[in-house]
């Protein structure tokens, strides 16, 4: 292949911007609701979470307000339950995740010079999803029925019995809407940092947000699925009795606070890690020079990612865990001071070696520094056990963990807003409102929690919704309540401001802070395109090699200058060194993700109001809708029926057997992997240390009827497997036949498994174990049948001249759910129908 | 008192408020309050047992350590703004930054965790059950949705029960043995150490030792329900010899003769059999298991887990305005029971005083 | 085994996964041995369980420093990409190899069961 620098434009600019413009452009009207460019998507997730917040910040308030006095009687220890919990829930699942993924949806393929996310449709879904899901789940507060067990839900006090109202409900189930969100952006996140980046960008030469953002993702596609899991079986729990966390029936509740703590302990990083990328974004910018140990960042972050899910147990040093083991999570937890402090003292080292300047963006930088360092050493003392067990749960807590949370991630973000505020709106933010909004909120804040350790430290438990006269911690509540007045005035400044300068705003000049990076050669608002064409990238800093290249890229002087053929299209890079490989092109925009969002909302509805029916026919509406997506891939006449590109150009993706969406099925298969790890960990950890577990003497589950189950499962993906050798080698005869029968030994996998558990003659509301093996194998029926569907849709889309030989790219796609079930099928038959013979109850 | 208008008397009946006198008591005492404010019946700041002064050593210590981190850090990071006009080569740079990435992110991380975890986690081994030449006095303490129940098996002549009160004998070590009849509590006595949670089905065990006889503050710390916040233990701990002599005066045959020695409370008792005894328990008298038991109630310090000091007509006023002093109870409002009644069960409820 | 060569970016997760392994085998093993076979309280933290921890974490670490040195030695001979990434992984594998060792300090000291 040539290199795609330089080919002559033959173009006009200004008609390749038309012509761009028709292809990518967003309509207007009710069609807006079908948009799927990221930045659209992006912006829609952060205005939506900064809605959150406020909601968010109101609750915070009326916490302050009641707590500022003793014995006050301004809420009902049960309104300020709910609010309490309703504020936890808010601003980690409404807010701080979606704002950060809102960002790196708006920033990442700008940053790395792609035109868009590799599934534009998925962005759709996710937002729609946590729209969907936040509404559901804070209309709860309007009707006076909000979940009220704390943000972390533990089980007795959110089962059935001791909360009878639908407030847990609520949250199970809006969260899990709100998570479908949140791993689906994962995943495509993944994607498009691995396989999108503009030509030569090898791995080492990615922005660091991009290596942040990377870590992000992985790390919300591996810690959400144990939540999922845990939402499922509480809900179950809660609807149909199955005693997944009693003790009578031989459930645990410790169960739920490990699989709540194995996703909420990531959770922390996961918000951390996007906002520390912003910290490395701006640092070299505003010191004038690149960042000095871009590989100790890389390595920290690499660190970070692991060790997060190493430490989840440090919630729980109270629920009389074995000492060695709490010793073991001690340490681990310790472990993170080094990631952390190496990437505090890289910024330092790169603002001493450079000529910093004191812009707004760095003002909160440094705020961020002195308030994260602060939670960071606090955080230290908390991992240290004896420490632990006296502070925990009180007050300390709860200061030590907003000096982490809005250290770390509220600071930073707003950093990143007023930098990024030009490349939004193409206005500058005014200097002066702005330092009046950082004070308030820097003073406000410490005001606020500083003081709060100290009344931890005086023995004030968490979440009490009122203390006695006397108790010696009065002055303090107040000096915090009144302080955290203070703050809120300092936010509403700083969102004041961001609402004004759109209005009234200087208007920015290209690169207005002389950034280094790719997202500043856009047009300021950004296009819908982002890009005229698609620069090759030789160093970290491409705009400070070469300022010029905003201008070369805006005349369309490099790669993919082409809108002839009516698709939208970026390159598909080599994963390690940035080489292209083939041409991507992307779905337009669709109705189907809000249809499929909608109709999961009804399924959401209806089982909050036990209408039971009716969820099960929007599930297989919902199904229907996602599988109609799906159908419009390939070569369909909607997506790219003309497999010509120019001469030199490599091949459209579909027609290859390495298209992005082999990548995005590996990486919800990494998801649905850790959610049946989970479920796994779940069922040994109920076998060994259930108090009350009971294991029958002969095994349910028939050995022959699944073994035969399982030898279909491996004969059919052999099947696949050999088609998608054939397929690439270009061999596409008996494609149709292979396919339906591999789907017919799916079938035949489905219904012997179905046997099975018909014949197991399973009480799942008497025993725990019952419950866990009914969930273990509905688990495997529905990915069975799951395969077996998409299988026959393959077979057709043959039929239909989608798939062949010429356009080989779909079974490999699904080759890799055989190959997921094949493994996941055989686990749970050891796990199930072989150990418990092998080693007895 | 005539009614007077104005700015004046709105002044002085704020002034005369309960809120009026607490804001000015708090503004007045905030001086004194910050500079004693380490003491109070919960502060981990004051312990009174070996493991919390251990904890208290280890905080002075790594506060003393992490402000200096934070402040030499943030002065670093201050000073690197100032302006400075020194060109440096390409190796001197890489020679600096590798001096400040090793040196400070991993060199100081490290030293400090090591030194931390060597010196913290000798510290929690003495609040372990390890085994004892004698074996240490075992308190059972069970967490229900809002009160302590609180158990003696060793105790001489046969187990004593009692609720919302923990006494336990000063100078030795005492293991606890917690856990929880419905939902999740805590169970905290911040000036000896702990904590511990209190499961439903699991027994967690815990050691504590008092140095003096003193009386402690203690609250349920994790969340538990509407009641969470009014879910308090007095604990006190008394001299070996007063401890069992405590003991004793609270076995069985003792607290039936109590309940039933004098005849004037005979009516009480009646009243008590028709409205309390489904659910509570008085020796010799109903053996009703499902809110605390009241044989010794008008021996303890407070009622209603904390709520109010016991005090002469304390059980009555309780009876009739529990709802709105804890609100959300599981004990029945007695608006249906005359007040004379009542007043009639708190005097002998408080009679119970062994 | 071109492609798991110490240059390849695959190296920059090995060291850390092995030792996230290292910790489900440590912690999970523990668990089960506690509630299957706990040893007596009596004996502290010299028992056979604690030696069979520290054993598994002692081979752990050493097999990660060798990996380090490996990492090293080849990031010697590259320049550009493949040095980063056998640079970085060299950190990686030395970070975990002291993971391991830090972490497990406590098997030394604290009995396992209580």
């Amino acid at each position: 292949m040539k290199s795609v620098n330089q080919e002559a434009i033959e173009h006009d600019p200004q008609q390749l911007h038309e012509d761009l413009h028709t292809i990518w452009g967003n309509p207007k009207g009710l069609r807006s609701l079908t948009i799927v460019n990221h930045t659209t998507l992006g912006l829609r997730f952060m205005v939506t979470g900064m809605v959150f917040f406020l909601i968010g910040g109101i609750l915070a308030m009326l916490v302050r307000t009641q707590l500022a006095m003793p014995d006050q009687n301004f809420m009902s220890p049960d309104i300020y339950n709910q609010v309490t919990t309703m504020h936890g829930t808010v601003m980690m699942f409404l807010f701080a995740i979606p704002m950060l993924e809102g960002l790196a949806i708006y920033l990442i393929p700008k940053m790395i010079g792609a035109r868009d996310l590799v599934c534009p449709r998925l962005t759709s879904l996710g937002y729609f999803c946590y729209l969907f899901g936040g509404i559901i789940l804070t209309s709860s507060l309007i009707i006076e029925m909000a979940p009220s067990s704390g943000w972390f839900m533990y089980t007795p006090l959110s089962s059935k019995e001791f909360a009878p109202d639908l407030g847990s409900d609520f949250w199970l189930l809006g969260i899990t809407f709100v998570e479908i969100s949140a791993v689906s952006a994962g995943v495509e996140l993944v994607v498009s940092i691995l396989r999108t980046r503009t030509q030569g960008m090898a791995l080492h030469k990615m922005p660091l947000f991009a290596w942040y953002i990377l870590a992000m993702a992985l790390m919300i596609v591996v810690g959400f699925p144990p939540l999922i899991l845990g939402s499922v079986l509480l809900e179950l729990e809660r609807a149909v009795g199955m005693p997944f966390f009693q003790i009578a029936g031989g459930g645990d509740p410790i169960l739920w606070q490990h699989l709540f703590w194995l996703f909420g302990h990531p959770e922390v990083y996961i918000i951390f890690l996007p906002a520390a990328g912003i910290v490395s974004t701006l640092i070299p910018v505003f010191a004038g020079r690149p960042i000095v140990g871009y590989g100790w960042v890389v390595a920290a972050i690499a660190i970070m990612g692991f060790i997060s899910f190493g430490l989840w147990v440090h919630h729980m040093f109270t629920v009389g865990i074995p000492q060695l083991a709490q010793a073991f999570f001690s340490a681990a937890s310790m472990l993170v001071a080094v990631p952390t402090a190496i990437q505090v003292f890289v910024w330092l080292a790169t603002l001493w070696l450079g000529k910093p300047k004191m812009k707004l963006p760095m003002l909160w930088v440094m705020g961020f520094l002195i308030i994260f360092v602060c939670g960071g050493l606090t955080g230290v003392m908390l991992a240290l056990v004896p420490f632990n067990w006296q502070v925990h749960d009180t007050h300390f807590v709860v200061a030590h963990m907003h000096y982490v949370l809005v250290g770390g991630m509220f600071f930073p973000l707003i950093a990143g807003l007023y930098y990024w505020l030009p490349l939004f709106s193409g206005r500058m933010p005014s200097e002066s409102l702005g330092r009046w909004g950082f004070w308030l909120t820097f003073l406000g804040f410490n005001g606020t929690f500083l003081i709060m350790h100290w009344t931890g430290l005086l023995g004030m438990p968490r979440r009490v919704y009122t203390y006695e006269a006397g108790s010696g911690w009065e002055i303090y509540n107040l000096l915090s309540s009144v302080s955290s007045f203070v703050l809120s005035a300092g936010i509403a400044m700083v969102l004041l401001d961001i609402a004004l300068h759109f209005r009234f705003g200087k208007p920015a000049k290209q690169n207005p802070w002389n950034a280094d990076t790719l997202e500043w050669a856009n047009s300021m608002p950004p296009s819908a395109y982002n890009f005229v064409s698609l620069p090759t990238v030789e160093t970290r800093h491409p705009l400070w090699d070469d300022p010029n290249l905003p201008h070369t890229m805006a005349k369309g002087m490099h790669g993919l200058a082409v809108a002839s053929h009516g698709r939208r299209e970026m390159w598909g890079t080599d994963p390690i060194t940035g080489k292209v490989r083939e041409i991507i092109h992307l779905p337009g925009n669709s109705w189907w993700p809000l249809f499929a969002a909608a109709a999961l909302a009804v399924v959401c509805i209806s089982l909050l109001t036990r209408v039971y029916a009716l969820a099960g026919i929007f599930v297989v509406i919902a199904g229907v809708f996602l599988l109609r997506w799906s159908w419009e891939n390939g070569a369909h006449p909607n997506a790219a029926p003309d497999a010509g590109v120019k001469p030199g150009d490599p091949p459209l993706h579909s027609r290859t057997m390495d298209g992005p969406g082999l990548w995005a099925m590996a990486v919800f298969l990494i998801a649905n992997g850790s959610f049946f790890l989970s479920y796994l960990f779940g069922w040994f950890y109920l076998w060994t240390v259930s108090p009350e577990w009971q294991m029958p003497d002969t095994p349910p589950l028939s050995l022959l009827i699944t073994g035969i189950a399982g030898g279909a499962v491996l004969a059919g993906c052999v099947v696949v497997e050999k088609l998608v050798r054939g397929l690439r080698q270009q061999r596409d005869a008996g494609l149709r036949a292979s396919l339906y029968l591999a789907a017919a030994l799916g079938a035949l996998q489905v219904g012997l498994a179905g046997w099975a558990l018909w014949r197991a003659d399973l009480s799942p509301t008497q025993t725990t174990h019952d419950a866990v093996m009914l969930v273990g194998l509905v688990y495997a029926l529905f990915h069975g049948g799951l395969a077996v569907i998409l299988t026959v849709l393959q077979g057709m889309r043959v039929g239909y001249g989608y798939v062949g030989a010429h356009a080989p790219f779909e079974p490999a796609v699904v080759a890799l759910l055989w190959r997921y079930n094949v493994v996941t099928f055989w686990l749970l038959v050891g796990a199930l129908a072989i150990l418990p013979r092998v080693i007895g109850g | 008192m005539r009614e007077r208008n104005g700015v004046t008397s709105t002044i002085i009946s704020y002034l005369s408020s309960r809120w009026g006198q607490r804001t000015a008591c708090l503004l007045g005492t905030f001086l004194l309050v910050s500079l004693a404010g380490c003491t109070g019946d919960r502060s981990i700041l004051d312990p009174a047992g070996p493991a919390a002064r251990d904890v208290r050593l280890i905080w002075w210590v790594m506060l003393g350590f992490a402000t200096l981190v934070l402040i030499g850090v943030t002065a670093l990071w201050l000073y690197a703004f100032k302006p400075r006009n020194v060109e440096r080569t390409p190796a001197q740079e890489r020679r600096i930054a590798r001096r400040w990435i090793i040196g400070g992110g991993i060199m100081l991380p490290v030293a400090s965790i090591t030194a931390l975890l060597l010196f913290g986690v000798p510290a929690g081994q003495q609040m372990l059950t390890l085994p004892m030449s004698e074996p240490p006095e075992v308190i059972e303490v069970i967490g229900h949705q809002w009160w302590w129940e609180v158990r003696y098996p060793d105790a001489e002549g046969g187990e004593v029960v009692t609720a919302n009160q923990l006494v336990m004998p000063a100078g030795e070590p005492v293991d606890f043995h917690v856990s929880g009849a419905d939902v999740i509590h805590a169970f905290w006595v911040p000036r000896l150490g702990g904590k511990i949670d209190m499961l439903p089905g699991r027994v967690n065990k815990i050691r504590l030792q008092a140095d003096e006889p003193a009386v402690f503050g203690a609250q349920c710390a994790e969340l538990c329900g509407v009641g969470h916040a009014h879910m308090q233990l007095h604990v006190e701990a008394l001299p070996r010899s007063e401890f069992e002599a405590w003991l004793t005066a609270r076995q069985e045959a003792t607290l039936s003769e109590l309940a039933v020695a004098d005849a004037t409370y005979d009516d009480a008792r009646d009243a008590f059999m028709a409205h309390c005894a489904r659910c509570h328990q008085v020796e010799g008298v109903s053996q009703g298991g499902i809110g605390p038991t009241l044989s010794d109630v008008g021996g303890r310090a407070t009622l209603g887990a904390g709520v109010i000091a016991m005090e002469e007509g304390a059980v009555s006023r309780w009876l009739q305005h529990h709802q709105t002093l804890k609100p959300g109870n599981k004990m029945p409002t007695h608006s249906e029971i005359e007040t004379d009644t009542l007043d009639a069960l708190g005097a002998w409820l408080e009679a119970l005083s062994p | 085994m071109v492609r798991l060569h110490f240059t390849h970016p695959i190296h920059l997760i090995i060291g850390l996964t092995l030792w996230s392994l290292w910790f489900v085998a440590v912690y999970s093993g523990l668990s089960v041995a506690c509630a299957v076979a706990p040893p007596s309280p009596e004996a502290g933290a010299l028992t056979g369980l604690n030696a069979a921890l520290g054993g598994v974490s002692l081979i752990t670490a050493v097999g990660l420093v060798a990996l380090a040195w490996g990492s090293c030695q080849v990031a010697k001979q590259h320049q550009g990409r493949q040095r980063f990434h056998a640079t970085v992984s060299a950190w990686l594998y030395l970070f975990s190899a002291f993971g391991v060792v830090f972490a497990g300090m406590p098997i030394i000291s604290v009995p396992p069961c209580l």
